[in-house]
């Protein structure tokens, strides 16, 4: 029998269950235009200009935003497109915020 | 009305025009071609497995030491054995479409009849993209972490700063004239 402790189960479960444990922070700098976060937001997440407007202003006044969650693959796409696009995006583990 | 002084405007369904004199435009196609140079791979690795280098894979997993090419290509990870190793699989690609973002408003530039520019929507993409590099290199040598606004406004004419803040403002009001024209298409 193997010994499973109880950050194994928890990573097991998150794994059947579909829970997401990953997430994609995008951080605030001087220079990219509050219009240009609100609309990046848009064409790469979906989001409506309302709620890219919310997310970019969380971003401009605490200094950053989570902007997605998923499996780390699935983060690590969202990253590398973010950055493609030139603001700061990191990814980490959900419960690590 | 000048032209000019209105940046991009939209034009028809799909399609953005801005009307650029020539400077402006000699301006904007030297910048895009530094960027272009500036993401060409680094080529401090003499060791590069060509099989792995096909599928973006490089030897390279440090951050770059130049402050710019760091904010062009930045960490995706707090971590540096997770950030190392992600860039690893994922630098190479960054360059590449960054480069493609450049090279499309470089195109678009140089194809200009009468100084006039007209893209789609995937071109628009290209030049916002494209244009915020510039800007986020022109950022770091402007230090705009450390400096406001107001005290970028007041360098004397005579310091080289100064252009380089007049080019990173112009650009941000024409980045903001294309993003106005493409939002208020999507409503």
């Amino acid at each position: 029998m193997v010994k499973v402790n109880e950050k194994i189960e928890e990573e097991l479960q998150a794994i059947f269950s579909g829970e997401v444990p990953w997430i994609t922070i995008v951080w605030d700098d001087p220079v990219n235009l509050m219009t240009y976060v609100t609309y990046v937001l848009m064409e790469l997440f979906g989001f409506s200009k309302d709620k890219a407007t919310e997310i970019m202003m969380k971003i401009h006044t605490e200094g950053k935003a989570v902007v997605s969650s998923g499996s780390r693959e699935e983060m690590e796409r969202d990253v590398a497109r973010v950055h493609e696009f030139g603001l700061w995006a990191t990814l980490q583990r959900g419960d690590q915020q | 009305m000048s032209d000019l002084q209105k940046g991009f405007y939209p034009h028809g369904d799909d399609a953005y025009v801005a009307n650029f004199s020539e400077s402006e435009r000699e301006v904007l196609t030297n910048l895009t071609e530094q960027i272009i140079e500036l993401l060409a791979e680094r080529i401090d690795h003499h060791s590069d497995d060509p099989l792995a280098a096909m599928v973006g894979i490089t030897s390279h997993d440090t951050p770059p030491e130049d402050e710019v090419l760091l904010r062009l290509l930045p960490n995706a990870y707090a971590d540096q054995v997770d950030a190392s190793e992600f860039r690893r699989y994922t630098e190479s690609t960054l360059r590449q479409k960054k480069q493609g973002h450049a090279m499309a408003m470089r195109t678009s530039l140089k194809t200009a009849i009468d100084g006039v520019v007209e893209i789609d929507r995937n071109g628009a993409n290209d030049w916002l993209g494209a244009i915020n590099d510039v800007r986020l290199a022109l950022g770091v040598r402007l230090n705009v972490e450390e400096n406001s606004p107001e005290e970028l406004q007041l360098l004397k004419p005579d310091d080289p700063m100064h252009g380089v803040y007049a080019v990173y403002s112009w650009l941000g009001w024409l980045q903001e004239s294309l993003l106005e024209a493409v939002m208020n298409g999507r409503q």
